[in-house]
Parts: C-alpha cells; sequence; structure tokens
C-alpha cells in the first residue's frame, strides 16, 4: 500500500509537470523537428500527383487532406510498415497478444474456473496490461557465475529469431515481408536455430534446472525436426515449389489436407512438439523441474521469452494454414468498396470531401487477410486444446512416437503424394488443372 | 544475380534487426525502473528449491538419449537432400524416381539399425 510522499505540494506537483512539458517542447523544436527533416532527406521520398514528395511537402498533409490518402499508400508500401506493423511484428504481436489472454480464460473454462476477471472491465480483458507493467518492474535477477553476456542476448535473440519466422509468412496476396524462392527450406533454417538459443540461454544460467531443461528441449526440437521436415515433403512434391505464396496459390481449389490429412496430422503433432506444449512440455516441466529452460529468467526477460513462444506459436499455425489450409483463399465475403464514394466524395455534414486515393486496401487484400486470420485463429485453438485436456508424457515415449511413428507415417504420407502424382488424379493433367 | 538473390533476404534480415532493436529498450527501461538491491548474496544463488545449491552448476550429465541427436545430424541432411528431388519432380521423368526409391531403403535401412543401437540403453 503507497502512500502520498508527507510532503507532497499540489503546486509543486503542477509545476513540475509544467517544467517536464516544457523541456519536453523544446528539446523536441531543438533536437526532434531537425532530426525529422534529416531523416527525410535522406529517405527515398515518392512521387504522388507527378510531383516529387519533398520532406516539407510531406509534412504539410495535415493541412492537405488530399494528399494524407497517396502519402499514407506510399508509406504503406515500403519495408519499414511490412516489417514494423502489418504482415510483419506488429501483426503478428497483437495475434500474440490475443492468444496469451484467449489461453488463460480458455483453460479456465476447460478447468471450471473463472480466469482472469478483476482487471478491466469486461472479463479481464486489461489483464494482460498488467502483467506487462508486473514484468517491467520487476527486478531481474541474474545467477551469479552466470555468463552474463548469452543471458542478457538469448531472450532478444529469441524474439528476433521468432520475428525471423513469422517474416515469410504470407498473409495476403503480395503481402509478406521476405518473399524468397526458398520459403519452405527458410522456415527449415530458421527452426533449427531455437534448439540453439535454449541450450545457450540454459547453459549460461548456471543452474541445474535450466540445464536439465535444456537438453530436453534439445532432443525434443532435434527429434521432431525430422517428421516436420518430412511431413512437407508431400506439399513439395504436388506443388513443385518452394515458395510459400505459391503454395498458397495451388491451393485455390482444394486446400491440401483434403489430399494429404496424414501430413497435416504429423505436422501438427510436430508443431506442438516443437512449441513445448503440453502433452510434450517436458522442457518446462513444472511438476519435476521447477520451470525447465525457462526457471533463472525473472521480470522482463521472462516476459520476453513468452512473447518469443506466443510469435512463435503464431508463426507455426499460419504455416499450417499456408501449406494445408489454402491461406488466404476462400470465398468473397468482405462486401466491395462503395463505388459512390470514389466517384462522388465523402459527406460530413455540409462539407463534402472528394478524396484521391480511395480506398486505401483493396477487396481481395481485405477478404484474403480475413480469412487467413479466420484460419490461423482456429488452428491456435486447437493447438491450445490440448493444454487443459492431455497429460505429460515420458521422455522415451516422445522419442520412440517422434522417430518410429512419426517418420513412419511421414513416409506413408509422402507415398501418398507420389501415388496422387503419378495416377494422374493431381499435378500436370490433373482435376486441379 | 547473386545480389537479386540476397536481395530476397534482406527483408528477412531487417525483421530480425528490428525485433532486437524494438525488444531491446524493453530490457532497458525494465532495467531503469525495477528496483537492483545486492543486500542479500544468497538472492543470487542458482535456484534449487530453496536449498543451498550443492555442486557445480554445468557438470557432465549422463543422458541416455544422446544417440538420438546424433541420428538428427545424419538424418536431418537426408531429409532436406529429399526436398530437392522433391521441389523438381515435376520436371523430371518418371524413371527418376526410382533412384530416389533406393535412396530410401538405404536410409530406412540405416535409421532401422541407428534406431535399435539407439535403444540399448545399456551401452550409452
Amino acid at each position: 500500500m503507497s502512500v502520498i510522499a508527507p510532503n507532497f505540494k499540489f503546486s509543486e506537483f503542477v509545476k513540475s509537470i509544467l517544467d517536464n512539458a516544457f523541456w519536453m517542447l523544446l528539446i523536441f523544436v531543438l533536437i526532434g523537428l531537425p532530426a525529422v527533416f534529416i531523416a527525410l532527406f535522406y529517405i527515398e521520398m515518392p512521387v504522388i500527383d507527378g510531383q516529387l514528395l519533398t520532406p516539407f511537402l510531406a509534412l504539410t498533409w495535415l493541412a492537405d487532406p488530399s494528399r494524407t490518402i497517396p502519402i499514407l499508400k506510399a508509406f504503406m508500401s515500403t519495408d519499414l510498415f511490412k516489417i514494423a506493423a502489418f504482415p510483419g511484428f506488429g501483426f503478428a504481436a497483437l495475434i500474440a497478444a490475443g492468444t496469451i489472454f484467449v489461453e488463460r480464460k480458455m483453460l479456465a473454462k476447460l478447468q471450471l474456473r473463472v480466469g482472469p476477471f478483476y482487471c478491466g472491465k469486461f472479463e479481464g480483458i486489461l489483464q494482460l496490461m498488467g502483467d506487462g507493467l508486473k514484468l517491467i518492474s520487476k527486478e531481474i535477477i541474474i545467477p551469479a557465475k552466470a555468463d552474463k553476456p548469452i543471458f542478457w542476448a538469448a531472450p532478444i535473440l529469441f524474439v528476433a529469431t521468432a520475428a525471423a519466422f513469422v517474416a515469410l509468412i504470407p498473409v495476403a496476396p503480395g503481402w509478406v515481408v521476405a518473399d524468397v524462392d526458398v520459403g519452405l527450406i527458410a522456415v527449415f533454417a530458421i527452426i533449427g536455430f531455437f534448439p540453439i538459443i535454449t541450450i545457450l540461454s540454459a547453459w549460461s544460467s548456471n543452474s541445474k534446472f535450466p540445464f536439465i531443461g535444456g537438453i530436453r528441449a534439445l532432443h525434443q526440437m532435434v527429434s521432431f525436426e525430422i517428421p516436420l521436415i518430412l511431413s512437407l515433403l508431400g506439399v513439395v512434391i504436388l506443388t513443385g515449389t518452394l515458395n510459400l505464396s505459391e503454395i498458397v496459390v495451388s491451393q485455390s481449389n482444394f486446400p491440401w489436407i483434403i489430399f494429404l490429412p496424414i501430413g497435416a496430422i504429423i505436422f501438427f503433432i510436430t508443431i506442438l512438439a516443437e512449441l513445448e506444449r503440453i502433452p510434450f512440455d517436458l522442457p518446462e516441466a513444472e511438476s519435476e523441474i521447477v520451470a525447465g529452460w525457462l526457471t533463472e529468467f525473472s521480470g522482463m526477460i521472462y516476459g520476453l521469452v513468452q512473447l518469443g513462444t506466443y510469435l512463435k506459436l503464431y508463426a507455426f499455425a499460419a504455416l499450417f494454414v499456408v501449406l494445408f489450409l489454402g491461406g488466404w483463399t476462400g470465398p468473397m465475403i468482405w462486401p466491395p468498396f462503395p463505388e459512390d464514394i470514389i466517384t462522388n466524395g465523402i459527406t460530413i455534414g455540409p462539407i463534402t470531401a472528394k478524396i484521391p486515393g480511395l480506398p486505401i486496401f483493396s477487396q481481395e487484400m481485405l477478404n484474403g487477410v480475413l480469412w487467413f486470420v479466420i484460419k490461423t485463429v482456429g488452428v491456435i485453438f486447437f493447438i491450445l486444446l490440448p493444454r487443459g485436456v492431455f497429460p505429460r508424457i515420458r521422455i522415451d515415449m516422445l522419442l520412440s512416437l517422434g522417430w518410429y511413428k512419426l517418420i513412419g507415417l511421414a513416409f506413408v504420407n509422402i507415398f501418398i503424394a507420389l501415388g496422387l502424382l503419378y495416377a494422374g488424379v493431381l499435378g500436370p493433367g490433373g482435376i486441379l488443372q | 544475380m547473386v545480389g537479386e538473390l540476397a536481395s530476397n533476404y534482406s527483408t528477412l534480415v531487417l525483421m530480425f534487426g528490428f525485433a532486437v532493436v524494438a525488444m531491446a529498450p524493453a530490457l532497458l527501461v525494465s532495467r531503469m525502473i525495477s528496483p537492483r538491491k545486492k543486500s542479500n548474496p544468497v538472492k543470487f544463488l542458482p535456484m534449487e528449491c530453496g536449498q543451498v545449491p550443492s555442486g557445480e552448476g554445468r557438470t557432465h550429465f549422463m543422458m541416455q538419449y544422446y544417440a538420438y541427436i546424433l541420428m538428427f545430424v545424419v538424418f536431418d541432411v537426408m531429409a532436406i537432400f529429399l526436398y530437392a528431388w522433391g521441389s523438381t519432380l515435376l520436371l523430371l521423368p518418371k524413371s527418376a524416381t526410382l533412384p530416389i526409391i533406393g535412396f530410401l531403403a538405404i536410409m530406412f535401412a540405416a535409421m532401422a539399425f541407428a534406431l535399435h543401437q539407439s535403444g540399448r540403453r545399456d551401452i550409452w
């Protein structure tokens, strides 16, 4: 229970606020604005209405609404927007935050509890914000004799690797951060970094529980990487490409889960194992080894690892959607943008403003994003569900599942794909062309 | 040509860098506003469920499933080899599948032997 300081004076409180505001304004005018102009001078500006957008014109957008939307559109086509906001980090972090909240509420309902309830007016909706504030204001305790640089770097590397994974996911036609030709191989390359980061952080903390948890995580991720790679070979055989966008386009008639259900099931099980979720949460088995490789993490370091974990969860669910459920394809349910506004302009009260450049997003893109999000949320729901349903399995069961059953089934899946191709059902001359 | 291929990956690296730049301030702010008390050396001991930790943190640890990691090193490469074949399958003649079936058979035999050896816990 905190109390107001005994020598508290309201006038001094107001004065301190005004002082801070004055200095912030001064620093913004003397340093911030020149810095913005210098930065804008070096950025390649777009041509709008046949006129090169100079830094001075760029800042007049507030005074000239007709230039606002072209500038916004030009900004949204830059790499920075894609990386920071829409198909990249911001979008993924938003879905990750939603996943955390939905997981807590859903798990509570499955176990006949209430879950987060008091923070925020409605059903504890602000619980996540409260947790974030708590984590950022907690002391970060680093164990003595820990390898400090690696201990600090591991959570940041974890989040950054998960973000690089997110960068490969196509969300809508043309809306992908990194559209590489060998997208699927790049995904495997990035997945291969997670065990390394895990074992590095576990080894650096100089503690026994993280060490055992890290070794378990290494075994688990490494063992399930081979069924993961083999289960996706069927899709590659049928599409003949490794580019994720082209794989989505190839599913415009039928999603591959119809033809390759075994591959989809294997891939889903390996997702659960790679994400260390129940029933495969041996690396974090809280009743055996405290919290596994997360034991020594405290405060914001733990928060970053959680963020990275849920970014990874989103990326894997999105990868499942892209490869097996048809990505952004789906019937057109988004209403078309009203032609009236494009031709006649918007009427607000007595004023009619004709704004060029509308609509900002095309109907196809919005529809694609809607279907992608619906499917991804569905897959995330099925990833969260086992946590309330299944017990944890033993490590020898885990390894025998990964090495005997899943790899065998993955080869069955490959032969199904080959059979479909050579029987003429799919591929050139098949039913899809 | 090489530059074009590499430029596809530049956004991937930028995304990685963006996450580093965006997340490092979280740790810095946390470091600035959180309390830092070094009053008690016991506080900085490794977690061992309330006991005073005994022995080294980084020790030799007997993990009886070490063989599976060795197997991963071999069979991960083999699985990636299959992608070189699978992604160009539509362009290849059908007879090109036979050598791959032979490759799979050898791989299966080797994997069965390796799994049998890995299962013998007494020798690891």
